[in-house]
């Protein structure tokens, strides 16, 4: 991990005004909600799925098409150590965002005399932060195989397929096949449900080892990606 | 410290259908500052890509101080100005530096001296610094790239086409720091196609044509080399038989009359001399006579095969 590239990555994230105006225009409406149906409680605010790719989309394809990647790599940096460093600078500031925002809707629900349960908070928390380190991980893995923004591109590709896939299956009552294309959507999303291990109910570990080999594997191909590019002025 | 050395060196792009380096053998020793020259697509910047460890070459080895090329220990060492200069164009240019001054591992603490520092080496006042980089003319991101190529004074520095773009005052600027690097003992390896800009900085230069090189130029070597002196007279030069006639006894030879000019061939500074007085001795009133430059545009033009001007 290289902090260097983490701090400046979280500041290019947050100085650019596409991004940062995408964010706002998804995330202030559920806190207008919060303030005027108090009633739906944390149920407006999503999950962090959106601002992960609000800050993802891009995360290494730009550098490639832009050319700035020639002079990073010329410094004594390991490959495996920008993509891993990227991965994290934007989970970190999803992350920053989502918990700013559930931050904003407990004060406004307190206000309202509709304070959630610190359990369903933290789980919100907690669920979003683990989703923004999955998206990242699967952004990292889309971003090292398509130059720009074309990332965002083949993830839409990947889950018109695994939904067609499905409703194909389902349609034919293949069994194995509508499995697979489920396992394709986990793998698109991942994402591990703490509500239900906070409320008292089993632990799900399924989820957890399905989420930490998706990001372990999202991570190593994108590294092993990396590893093999060349660089020179025609890369992109 | 071994400097860098490259063994038959092939590359190939689009599957082996572009040769852009067919066998290329080079010794570049510590503290040498080596030029490339040669026309556009001759491999220049492949080689400069394979040096850094950004492509992969074919066939053939490249060593740097002993070790491959992409290794860390030598990336710590090493600053680059790629030929196409793309920085982060959001940061600003003080920003930039400060974020690549981390990124080459040098220490925090002098950081905002260092940077300001290498801004104001390359000609970029503190509000030029705090401006973002989008808003930087042509010539001033070329400062700033060398700038960042040196960066912590490194001990290898590879330049892509430095002073494309840069005003005349850029390019002395250039040469200067270019000198100062050599002073303290830095290995630089130069593409350029200003030809008298190699000319001046450069100890050796290699000549790259079609992916091969054709041919290797000594620069360094001032008193002793062999060149061709101009000579312009005051007025009318006497007949060319007696001026080659001047020139023989002299040890030198009469290449080409057009008066009131004449190119003579020496072999040293003291044939110069000797034939400098002998001219006067036979009448000439010879008004200057100087070094001729543009061995390597003559290279250049006439390719290697022909007289490189020297006799
Ligand atoms: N990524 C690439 N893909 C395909 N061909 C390439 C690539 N990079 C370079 N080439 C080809 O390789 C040859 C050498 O190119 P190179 O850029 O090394 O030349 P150069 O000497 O630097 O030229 P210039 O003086 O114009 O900068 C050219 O024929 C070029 O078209
Ligand atoms: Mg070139």
């Amino acid at each position: 991990m290289n902090r260097a590239i983490v701090a400046t990555t979280l500041r290019q994230r947050f100085t650019s005004p596409m991004r940062v105006a995408l964010l706002l225009f998804f995330s202030v409406p559920p806190l207008l909600g919060a303030l005027f149906m108090p009633a739906a409680g944390l149920s407006l605010l999503g999950d962090s799925y959106g601002a992960a790719l609000v800050f993802a989309a891009g995360m290494i394809g730009q550098d490639v098409s832009s050319g700035t990647l020639q002079l990073l790599l010329a410094r004594p940096v390991r490959r495996s150590e920008y993509v891993l460093s990227r991965w994290l600078a934007v989970a970190l500031a999803t992350i920053a965002v989502v918990w700013t925002q559930i931050a904003i809707a407990t004060l406004l629900l307190g206000a309202r005399q509709a304070a959630p349960a610190a359990r369903d908070v933290l789980a919100l928390a907690g669920g979003d932060a683990l989703l923004a380190l999955g998206m990242a991980a699967v952004m990292a893995l889309l971003s090292s195989l398509a130059p720009g923004l074309a990332d965002l591109g083949l993830l839409l590709v990947a889950n018109v397929t695994a939904t067609a896939l499905g409703a194909f299956a389902q349609f034919r009552h293949w069994v194995a096949l509508a499995r697979g294309a489920q396992e394709i959507g986990r793998f698109l999303k991942p994402e591990v449900s703490l509500a239900p291990m906070l409320q008292g109910g089993a632990v799900s570990w399924f989820e957890i080892v399905s989420w930490l080999s998706t990001v372990t594997l999202c991570l190593a191909l994108a590294i092993a990606v990396t590893n093999r590019w060349e660089l020179s002025y025609a890369s992109s | 410290m071994t400097g860098i050395r490259i063994e038959t060196l092939t590359r190939t792009y689009r599957a082996g259908q572009v040769r852009a380096l067919d066998g290329v053998s080079l010794a570049i020793a510590p503290g040498e500052v080596f030029g490339i020259i040669g026309p556009n697509g001759a491999g220049k910047t492949t080689l400069l890509g394979c040096l850094l460890g950004f492509l992969r070459p074919d066939a053939g080895s490249i060593t740097v101080d002993g070790h491959a090329p992409d290794d860390l220990a030598i990336r710590r060492v090493t600053g680059y100005l790629p030929e196409r200069l793309t920085l982060d164009r959001w940061m600003s240019g003080a920003g930039f530096l400060a974020y690549h001054h981390a990124l080459a591992g040098l220490a925090a603490a002098s950081r905002a001296r260092d940077v300001a520092a290498a801004l104001e080496r390359v000609g970029l006042d503190a509000t030029a610094g705090a401006r973002a980089i989008r808003r930087y003319s042509r010539g001033m991101l070329q400062r700033l790239g060398l700038a960042q190529a040196l960066l912590g004074d490194p001990r290898y520095v590879f330049l892509d086409e430095p002073a494309s773009g840069v005003d005349p005052a850029g390019v002395v600027l250039f040469r200067r720091l270019l000198n100062e690097a050599r002073a303290r003992g830095a290995t630089v390896v130069l593409n350029s196609h200003q030809l008298d800009q190699v000319e001046r900085v450069c100890d050796r230069v290699a000549f790259v044509s079609r992916g091969r090189v054709e041919a290797m130029e000594t620069l360094a070597a001032g008193a002793a080399a062999a060149r061709v002196l101009r000579v312009r007279a005051a007025g009318a030069l006497p007949t060319r038989e007696a001026l080659a006639l001047a020139a023989a006894g002299a040890g030198a030879e009469l290449l080409e009359v057009a008066s009131p000019l004449a190119r003579f061939a020496v072999a040293d500074d003291a044939a110069a001399a000797r034939l400098v007085a002998a001219l006067v001795a036979a009448g000439v009133p010879v008004a200057e006579a100087a070094s001729e430059e543009g061995r390597l545009e003559r290279l250049f033009l006439e390719g290697p095969a022909a007289p490189g001007g020297s006799a």
